[in-house]
């Protein structure tokens, strides 16, 4: 019996393992071998280079208009969803009328694709008849159409502002679920004491909530540095660069430019940062881990 | 029970990825695989048509997995880096076919070429611009287009004008009178950047010449030279007056040409594909719109016409080569096939057997126009090697979003540009 649930057990894991192995790690593999390359895509012809491509990444201009691209994208990505989803919750938390109507509007947007929520910003940008302009031009009586996705300016802030708008929601229900976890005579004592209620969510609930606020944050982490689908779709790291992200450039070297060697490069120095940043991460999770169990 | 219920699960698992690996073994002996970016409404239903008649004339079936235009200058790089390529696939002749073949991924045709007697089949300048590469034949041509001034005819007429510019100086006293009667006089949709490069080519080829335009495309010229600083600079002079539509970067192409077929603005440099399009809102060519041909610029300077041209390659390893090369001889050789997808794709037919009568007026006129060019020359980002035309493509944009930078942004391309020729 024990022998047949092993032979189970190794038959069952065996599929998703050959699927890791196949999408995840073999691709990765690849990268590496390919960035000490200078292959094209096309030819099976290639040498061998070295360091080449890593050195080349120090002069080239536009990797660093990536990493600054990307440490904004990151920064903002993570921020404005956690401090969005905690306001909303905070404030759907307090037993307003209507509450869970409002909770499925504004979790919503997190069931839609990437795609589609870029689209969607798309027709809400445009300059000549999106939303935003329309109403901008109702407010202001006079006309308005700036291209907010076509100018360098604002390309990289107004995919900021369509993200967090899909990613807010997923916050919000992850704090609204750690607010269940709050005692409430704790805030009553707070209620005798005196404590305003900025008091009672700075000094109370916040340090409470640190634990949802963990999750967000790894959530948040991790689904920017996925970003890559809403770039491509509303802006694709135009115009002329001005919205590329790391992943964005990786992608216009090696498909664009045809500079596949190159861009395996750049995606090995993405995964070295992500691996950095992961890593960083679970340190400061295991602290909290030991603080609160 | 349970361990029916999982041998039955595993089982089944196993059959379907089994089947899946194991299906392409046992394709059929006749199947050609292809891929092709004619994705618009008339395009694949016109080539869909092809398809068919192919289908029953050989008795060879297609496997077709189209792609958008725009996703497929990606798509295919994904699946040749991925080594399955399609047996056929579509391809724009140029610099990108001679990237490919630079690469050995591509399988010579000369010797279907010469069996079917093609050079009495395509027309000559097509054939010795867009078909060899490094001394092989790889491409057959399903057609070309031209790009041209594209005007709507009822808002030139309620402007008063009555007769098209052939020269620079008629066609900036042209802008500044559609201007002055408050229609904005060019429309540009660069959105995807590439419709910018039509001003780029022309104004360096009816000034610079085709030579010299030949020399910079191959890198033995600087975007920092006196001669692209001044089409650049003629190009400035006309934004600077005001005679672009708001907001180019915003708009793509098919945006800049509602403008137009709206009357919100006079006219489009685009290529004859925009037929196709504005056929599908119902333009009728020749009474709503028309077109003439980019303005002379210098005196002595030979005239050159530009375009694309649309063909079909065959992977070098195409798992039915044979079936490929019928594809291809059948799809330019026929000049049924050739009339009917031309026609519909708004397009020229590079077969010199199929009637010109066949064209509408406005077509015809791209037909001649063409003919009478002492040069065809493939736009900007088919005729500069693929990472080059990234850097011009993005000048472009940044041009329009600032052409009072266009010294910086010429300084920085040439940087750019002599680098990735480097590379």
């Amino acid at each position: 019996m024990e022998r047949e649930n092993r032979f189970w057990r190794v038959a069952l894991l065996a599929l998703p393992l050959f699927v890791f192995l196949a999408l995840v790690i073999w691709p990765l593999l690849s990268s590496f071998y390919y960035s000490f390359t200078n292959w094209n895509g096309f030819n099976s012809d290639y040498d061998y280079v070295g360091f080449e491509n890593f050195k080349r990444i120090w002069t080239d201009r536009l990797f660093f208009n990536a990493i600054v691209n990307t440490s904004i994208w990151m920064a903002a990505a993570i921020l404005l969803p956690t401090i969005l989803g905690l306001s909303l919750a905070l404030l759907l938390d307090a037993k307003v009328r209507g509450s869970k109507i409002f909770k499925t509007i504004f979790y919503l947007p997190i069931c839609l694709s990437a795609i589609v929520v870029g689209q969607i910003w798309v027709w809400i940008y445009q300059p000549d008849w999106g939303l935003l302009n329309t109403v901008i031009e109702q407010i202001t009586g006079s006309r308005f159409n700036y291209a907010w996705l076509a100018r360098p300016d604002s390309a990289l802030y107004a995919v900021i502002v369509a993200w967090s708008w899909q990613q807010t929601g997923l916050s919000m229900v992850i704090y609204l679920a750690g607010l269940t976890s709050v005692p409430s005579d704790l805030l009553e004592v707070c209620d005798i004491e005196g404590a305003t209620p900025w008091q009672k969510i700075r000094q109370v609930i916040i340090p409470l909530l640190t634990p949802s606020t963990v999750v967000v944050v790894a959530l948040s982490v991790i689904n920017s540095l996925k970003g890559f689908d809403i770039l491509f779709i509303m802006t694709g790291g135009g115009p002329f660069n001005s919205s590329d992200t790391l992943a964005m450039h990786m992608y216009n070297e090696s498909f664009r430019k045809y500079f596949m060697g190159y861009g395996s490069a750049i995606s090995v120095v993405l995964f070295l940062i992500a691996l950095t940043i992961i890593g960083l991460y679970f340190r400061q999770l295991k602290k909290v881990d030991d603080i609160y169990g | 029970m349970t361990g029916v219920n999982r041998r039955s699960l595993l089982g089944s698992a196993l059959a379907v990825t089994v089947a899946a690996i194991a299906a392409p073994a046992f394709a059929e002996k006749g199947e050609v695989t292809i891929s092709h970016y004619f994705t618009g409404e008339l395009g694949l239903k016109a080539f869909n048509e092809q398809i068919d008649r192919f289908e029953a004339d050989s008795g060879y079936s297609l496997k077709d997995s189209p792609v958008g235009h725009e996703d497929y200058k990606t798509d295919i790089l994904v699946r040749a880096s991925g080594n399955s390529l399609p047996d056929v696939f579509s391809y724009w002749a140029g610099a990108r076919v001679q990237f490919i073949a630079d690469s050995n991924a591509l399988h010579a045709i000369d010797g279907m070429w010469d069996k079917a007697g093609l050079d009495k089949v395509v027309a000559k300048s097509i054939a010795d611009s867009a078909t060899s590469y490094n001394g092989n034949r790889y491409l057959v041509p399903m057609n070309y287009h031209y790009a041209g001034m594209f005007y709507n005819k009822a808002v030139l007429d309620e402007a008063g004008v009555t007769e098209m510019p052939s020269d620079w100086d008629g066609f900036l006293a042209l802008c500044a009178k559609l201007k002055e009667a408050g229609i904005d006089p060019i429309a540009l949709g660069s959105a995807n950047r590439w419709p910018a490069q039509f001003w780029f080519d022309y104004l360096l080829l009816r000034t610079a010449g085709p030579e010299y335009r030949a020399k910079l495309m191959a890198g033995e010229a600087s975007y920092y030279d006196a001669e692209v600083k001044r089409a650049m600079g003629m190009w400035k002079d006309l934004a600077d007056a005001g005679y672009f539509a708001e907001n180019s970067n915003a708009n793509t192409w098919t945006d800049a040409s509602d403008k137009v077929a709206r009357g919100d603005a006079a006219m489009t440099l685009m290529g004859t594909w925009i037929t196709g399009y504005w056929g599908g809102l119902e333009l009728v060519p020749g009474e709503d719109y028309d077109f003439f041909p980019f303005p002379a610029i210098d005196a002595g300077v030979p005239v050159a016409s530009v375009g694309p041209v649309d063909g079909l390659v065959i992977a070098g390893n195409a798992g039915n080569a044979a079936g490929a090369e019928a594809f291809l001889e059948y799809m330019v050789s026929n000049p049924e096939v050739q009339a009917s997808w031309s026609g519909a794709q708004g397009a020229l037919s590079a077969n010199v057997n199929v009637d010109p009568s066949s064209y509408n007026d406005v077509m015809l006129k791209a037909f001649n126009t063409v003919a009478d060019s002492e040069v065809f020359a493939f736009n900007y980002d088919l005729a500069t090697p693929p990472p080059v035309a990234e850097v011009g493509l993005s000048m472009f944009a940044r041009f329009m979003d600032d052409p009072s930078k266009v010294d910086e942004i010429l300084s920085q391309a040439a940087g750019d540009a002599s680098a990735a020729f480097s590379q």
